[in-house]
């Protein structure tokens, strides 16, 4: 550790570079084969009304108040829910960073996926004589295979962040661009082949609106649900990456240009495997809402083989495609271990160990979805794999919960604020009209218009986040339950891997252990008073608590006071490179020195 | 007889040269014409009845020879037929016996009858019949076995099973006695004979009973020869080259096996009347669709004068009683019967038509001596509630021809169960092509058989092309033979309508024989347990019959998607959506799927289509022609998905129910449903991409641009916050 860059912040090199991590954490395969499928199943023009609407109600709202967060806190999610909603909730943040951990568990399989199908297209392995589904079966269930790629993934991964933001930045321009680049010229080969048979059918459904589907709820609610899910809102990775913000970073306009940067990105993809689908499949709109990961490993390199041109195009369409999916795999991978090593990075453990830690983690947890289950579809006879399904299926929801948690730090805010203001005027009691003007908005006014920003919000997104937000989250979390219990069969049965019980049980369990370790793991550390390990001390009762230090990421000369925030007051929460409090006052009143060596470990670097 | 044979033989085959030699001649002469398309004269294959069978087969010469009469170019009558049966006897004393009438005795309700109790009202002749059988596995013949002195007959044994095979009820029904006489010389030529090349083509025993040409030769004719019946329907029962090789050993087998009971010519009474007053000898030329139709009761003596006036000349507008109207089953139900208004007065002034169907006088004995009278008349139940079923009748059985059915039919129980021996009846009548069968006594009911009866129904119905229905559906009609044998005795009993006169042409004598020959055969054969034969009959046939398959379905671009079924034409099937109908269902993909698990699937609920009949033809599983009915399933052309589908067939009173797919290929089909609508105005889609394009990708290039463009305007800043904006960052550069 050097003392000179002890001081000096980890930040991204410029705007640009922020953008583009951001965008390479929104953009990943859900827009490209999840995007696609429910424009087919939800009515295609039709559904892209909601998905728009909501990418201003939900997404650009939620991923401001990220980059307000992040860029307030100057650390990763545990941090930032330490210090904007108090020590005691310091495990809304370890239950945000799980989350994201836990969906990497997987999500490093389906890019082993995305690689292992772009070295089968690149080696000849797609064209048009081989059979899809055998392809993908033979792969799915020889597990080695799987395995293998998941670890080519976990390690470029992990080469991507082994040096912090501006390693992370480099990798996410040269793969966005190239992933640009890919799709557009696959977008351009799916045009030509839609045109061939004179009529551009696949476009004509994309954006046709068929009124009867606005009618339905489920149009809505599955528009939502995607706009949600595409821009990664609510995950925490716009807060991890606005800890490398550069002290005077936009923080509002930057939320708008990623979420339309990743809508843009959804229409090339979707209109790339729509045009594509269409051109050649007779049923296109049931091989497009056909139904999980099918369309992208079975439909489209049958599709692309087909393309006009000859082999060569058909190769490089088929190639372009599966790189393109493997770089928007990859880059949202990055931000997921990103995410969790960042945390790791602010409570003084060394960028390179956490790193080293968290891809191994990721790549043993990752095993069982790689290899565990992996069934036949009983109707269609093609592989998937089981406990992949089931991780998705607990984690995928438990991320809106994430969500909740960011509102919660800012209606939390809020109150504090209002609490002050009374405190202030002497004033006693709740009057819901000295609320609304002194507790609803300033989070917005002290986080979001900081002067900083080039685009003033104004009181929309109060709105949206006091009453928009708890409104979108109940109705999400109602159609899936409702979906649930009517659509599983015996959904409370704890062993059916698709039911309710089996959810609630893992949400519960997780959530109760991340508030039971708040005390003696996020805030505080275990100290055994003998020898033994720290866990076996405290179990058997032979501790004592610590403060936990937490160290900001604050560039110099930024404006990141916490004073008014609930964590604020908390002496151990330091930037980077300042020295801790030689002492601390425990539990009972007694001020005692800590034992953390004098030199504090850096965060970055 | 054999003598007779060789000499036509002799006579034909000199024909054949003579004919070869005309066949030149006659070419030639036509050459001049035929001149211009030689070529296509030459390729349209004439090929005629004698490139391909025997002459005798040809002009239906049949092997047993004889004078006309028994080639079935003329009619018999009553002495006629009665020389052939005893000739025939004679000639086959192991498997025939003739009998006239009963020998008498106690029969069944205690009556003492005698002989002279059958005999007709005015000839007094009782009816001959025929006893045949083989006398099962050990060949004892008709003269083995047990005698039964009632019946007259003997070689009765427990276990062959009896069938009835009756002709001529009505006496101008001329061809319901030549029928069984067809059958009868059948029987007796071709009995323990083996392999023999019936039509001389070179071929034993390659087309049997069932309205098809199996080996396909009628249909090699050119189309010109195709219909020899002319009945319009070319190929079919009754022309040459269809069913006219049949096995002859099944014949043996099946005498040997069966105990048959022929009686050709019930009302002899009639029939002379008919035949030598009434019509005439050649009746067809002046009765064809009229006639004397009854028995000859004496109407006007009977009841009024204690004695029946027998010398009396025969009333024609008054006399008899219609001898299927007569029997006790239901007798006297007001349904195609004329009861006695008034009590042996005649009914109607001229020969009216109610008159036709006299079912006979009432019967004001108390039958069981209870002191009751007519408190349980015969319907299978047991009215009174006394123990006893059907023992005080209304009337009915009161003919001497209805007497001797009726006795024979309960007097002959060769096991001593009590019960009938006679699981299969047939009646034959003319005309107007039908195979009926019970009841006839309700309209829109069904009998607890029937779905068994209509098999069998069908299938002689494909046999002989005529078309089958219940008796009811034809007309109600109370007291028939078929209601009164299948209602008491539990027998398969059908009547057979031939033909389209009631005096046919003596020239179409033989084809419509022919054509009905092998309906006897068919439920002699069925008699062992008709009942058994329908369900396993049933059951292959629904083996054969198929649900279209989803490869198969085309799915139109609008509208219904239609499924088809193909049904054998036999199958006796209901169109009661009910019972019959197609099951089916939508399945669709969810509209929010698991990214990573198997397709999910929203299930709706099962719905019921019905099924019409298209007037097409379909394939069967065995390749032959089927009943092709249609169910529509109404989906919209909107919906993506797959459609689940399955058939359930009733049959008429729904004992079984059939489904399709048979079971080994799963519970339904699974057909995909495709999106059949427009995907949409090219225009509109445009409209809809520049508006979405405005939003996502111009939002972008404006925040993009906004973000670095030199300007430090904040996008959105209220004017009074502006301001201190500005001040903020002049203050900030200072």
């Amino acid at each position: 550790m050097n003392p000179d860059t002890g001081a000096q912040s980890d930040e991204f090199s410029g705007r640009l570079g922020l953008i583009f991590a951001t965008i390479g954490a929104a953009i990943g395969t859900g827009n490209i084969w999840r995007f696609p499928r429910m424009v087919g199943a939800n009515g295609g023009g039709s559904f892209l009304i909601p998905w728009l609407i909501f990418l201003f109600l939900w997404s650009v709202p939620l991923i401001i108040a990220e980059f307000a967060l992040g860029k307030r806190s100057r650390t990763g999610t545990v941090g930032t829910f330490r210090i904007f909603t108090g020590n005691k909730f310091a495990w809304m943040g370890l239950w945000t960073a799980w989350i994201s951990t836990a969906i990497g568990f997987y999500y490093a399989v389906v890019t082993g996926w995305c690689l292992n199908y772009f070295q089968t297209a690149i080696r000849g392995g797609l064209d048009s004589e081989v059979d899809t589904q055998e392809v993908w079966n033979s792969f799915l269930q020889d597990s080695y295979q799987v395995i293998g790629f998941q670890l080519i993934a976990v390690i470029i991964t992990m080469a991507a962040i082994w040096k912090g933001a501006k390693a992370i930045e480099k990798v996410n321009v040269a793969l966005m661009i190239s992933l640009f680049v890919l799709l557009f010229a696959a977008l351009f080969l799916s045009f030509v082949m839609d045109l061939q048979d004179g009529t551009l059918d696949g476009f004509i459904y994309m954006f046709s609106i068929q009124p009867e589907y606005l009618y339905e709820p489920e149009t809505w609610i599955n528009g939502l649900s995607q706009s949600a899910w595409s821009c990664s809102a609510g995950m925490g990775m716009a807060i991890t990456y606005s800890v490398y913000m550069r002290k005077d970073e936009d923080t509002t306009l930057n939320a708008a240009t990623m979420c339309l940067a990743n809508n843009s990105i959804s229409i090339i993809a979707g209109l790339t495997v729509m045009m594509a689908v269409f051109s050649v499949s007779e049923d296109p709109l049931a091989a497009v809402s056909g139904g999980s990961s099918a369309i992208t490993f079975l439909v489209l390199p049958e599709v692309f083989a087909q393309a006009p041109g000859g082999p060569v195009v058909q190769l490089l369409m088929v190639t372009m495609f599966f790189l393109a999916l493997s770089f928007a795999a990859l880059t949202s991978m990055i931000s997921t271990v990103e995410l969790c090593v960042r945390n790791f990075v602010d409570h003084g453990i060394e960028r390179q160990k956490a790193v080293g830690f968290t891809t191994i983690a990721i790549f043993f947890f990752g095993i069982p979805s790689a290899a565990l289950w992996i069934k036949l579809d009983a109707d269609t006879g093609v592989a998937f794999p089981q406990f992949l399904e089931v991780q998705d299926h607990i984690w995928g929801y438990g991320l809106m919960f994430s969500g909740l948690f960011i509102a919660y730090s800012i209606w939390k805010y809020g109150w504090s604020q209002y609490r002050d203001w009374q405190h202030e005027n002497d004033i006693t009691g709740f009057n819901f009209r000295d609320y609304l003007d002194h507790g609803v908005s300033p989070f917005r006014d002290d986080f979001i218009n900081t002067g900083d920003n080039d685009w003033w919000i104004g009181k929309w997104w109060d709105y949206i986040m006091y009453l928009g937000f708890p409104l979108m989250f109940g109705v999400l979390m109602l159609s899936y339950f409702v979906d649930l219990l009517i659509n599983v069969h015996d959904p409370w049965n704890p062993s059916n891997p698709h039911g309710i019980s089996i959810i609630l049980l893992f949400w519960g369990v997780t959530a109760s252990l991340f508030i039971g370790m708040n005390k003696y793991i996020l805030i505080n550390r275990v100290i055994p008073t003998n020898d033994q390990f720290w866990l076996i001390a405290f179990v058997t009762g032979n501790y004592e608590l610590e403060p936990r230090p937490l160290y900001r990421n604050v560039p110099e000369g930024a404006n990141a006071s916490i004073d008014t925030l609930p964590g604020g007051n908390d002496p151990y929460i330091v930037k980077s490179g300042e020295a801790l409090p030689p002492t601390f006052v425990n539990d009972y009143g007694e001020t005692i020195a800590h034992t953390l060596s004098d030199s504090p470990p850096v965060a970055g670097s | 007889m054999t003598s007779i044979t060789r000499d036509t033989e002799r006579k034909y085959s000199n024909r054949l040269p003579v004919i070869a030699l005309l066949l030149p001649l006659l070419l030639s002469i036509g050459a001049p014409i035929a001149l211009i398309p030689p070529v296509e004269a030459q390729e349209t294959s004439e090929v005629s009845p004698s490139d391909l069978w025997s002459d005798d087969y040809i002009t239906q010469f049949f092997p047993w020879g004889g004078d006309d009469r028994l080639q079935f170019r003329e009619y018999h009558d009553y002495f006629s037929m009665k020389d052939r049966m005893q000739f025939l006897a004679d000639r086959n004393p192991d498997i025939m016996s003739f009998h006239e009438g009963l020998m008498g005795g106690v029969n069944a309700r205690d009556q003492e009858m005698s002989l002279d109790d059958y005999k007709g009202w005015y000839y007094n002749h009782p009816s001959p019949w025929m006893k045949i059988t083989g006398g099962g596995e050990k060949l004892e013949g008709v003269t083995g076995g047990d005698c039964n002195t009632f019946v007259g007959d003997c070689g009765n044994y427990a276990d062959l099973p009896d069938i009835m095979l009756v002709g001529n009820h009505h006496a101008r029904e001329w061809m319901s006695y030549e029928v069984p006489m067809f059958f009868l010389e059948t029987v007796a030529y071709y009995y323990g004979m083996a392999g023999v090349d019936n039509d001389g083509d070179g071929l034993i025993d390659e087309d049997g009973w069932d309205g098809i040409d199996n080996d396909g030769d009628c249909l090699m004719l050119n189309a010109s020869f195709q219909d020899s019946n002319g009945d319009g329907n070319p190929c079919g029962p009754g022309d040459l080259g269809v069913d006219e090789d049949f096995s002859e050993q099944f014949i043996t087998d099946m005498i040997n096996t069966r105990e048959i009971y022929l009686i050709p010519m019930l009302n002899v009474d009639g029939n002379r009347y008919d035949r030598e007053v009434y019509c005439g000898e050649t009746a067809w030329e002046n009765c064809a669709t009229s006639g004397w139709r009854k028995n000859l009761r004496d109407n006007t003596a009977t009841g009024v004068t204690p004695l029946p006036d027998i010398d009396e000349e025969v009333d024609p507008s008054c006399d008899g009683v219609d001898l299927n109207r007569n029997y006790q089953f239901e007798w006297g139900a007001p349904l195609g019967a004329t009861g006695p208004l008034f009590p042996g007065m005649c009914y109607a002034g001229e020969a009216g038509a109610n008159n036709d169907v006299y079912n006979g006088p009432v019967n004001y004995e108390d039958n069981d001596e209870d002191g009751l009278v007519n408190e349980d008349h015969v319907d299978g139940k047991d009215d009174d509630a006394d123990g006893q079923v059907d023992e005080d009748w209304l009337g009915g059985n009161t003919e001497p021809e209805t007497k001797f059915i009726q006795d024979m039919t309960e007097m002959n129980d060769d096991n001593g169960d009590g019960s009938s021996e006679f699981k299969v009846t047939i009646t034959w009548h003319a005309f107007s092509e039908l195979v009926l069968w019970p009841w006839g006594h309700c309209t829109n009911c069904y009998s607890p058989d029937d779905e068994f009866l209509v098999y069998h129904g069908n299938v002689m119905g494909q046999m002989t092309d005529y078309a089958p229905m219940q008796s009811s559906d034809l007309y109600p009609t109370t007291g028939d033979f078929c209601d009164w044998h299948y209602g008491v005795h539990d027998s398969y009993c059908y009547t057979i309508e031939i033909g389209n006169a009631f005096h046919e042409n003596p020239e179409d004598i033989a084809h419509i024989a022919v054509r009905n020959l092998g309906v006897p055969f068919y439920m002699t054969e069925a008699a062992d347990d008709p009942r058994y034969r329908a369900i396993v009959g049933i059951e292959n046939t629904t083996s054969n019959q198929l649900l279209q398959h989803p490869d198969d379905v085309e799915v139109p671009d609008k509208g219904d998607i239609p499924i088809n079924m193909c049904l054998e034409t036999s199958f006796p099937y209901t169109s009661n959506m009910t019972r019959t109908h197609l099951m089916w269902r939508f399945v669709e993909p969810t509209r929010s799927q698991d990214d990573f698990g198997p397709t999910e699937w929203n299930y709706m609920p099962w719905e019921m289509s019905g099924f019409t009949e298209l007037n097409q033809q379909c394939q069967l599983q065995d390749g032959m022609n089927g009943t092709l009915i249609s169910a529509g399933i109404p989906l919209p052309d909107t919906v993506v998905g797959e459609i689940h589908y399955k058939a359930m067939l009733g049959t008429t009173n729904g004992a079984f129910p059939f489904r399709y797919p048979p079971a080994d290929e799963g519970d339904y089909y699974t057909l995909s449903l495709p999106y059949r609508a427009d995907f949409g105005s090219t225009v509109f889609a445009v409209l809809m991409f520049l508006v979405i394009a405005t939003f996502v990708w111009g939002g972008l290039a404006f925040t993009l641009r906004a973000m670095f463009s030199e300007d430090q305007k904040v996008l959105g800043l209220p004017p009074e916050r502006a301001q201190n904006n500005i001040e903020n960052l002049s203050g900030n550069n200072s």
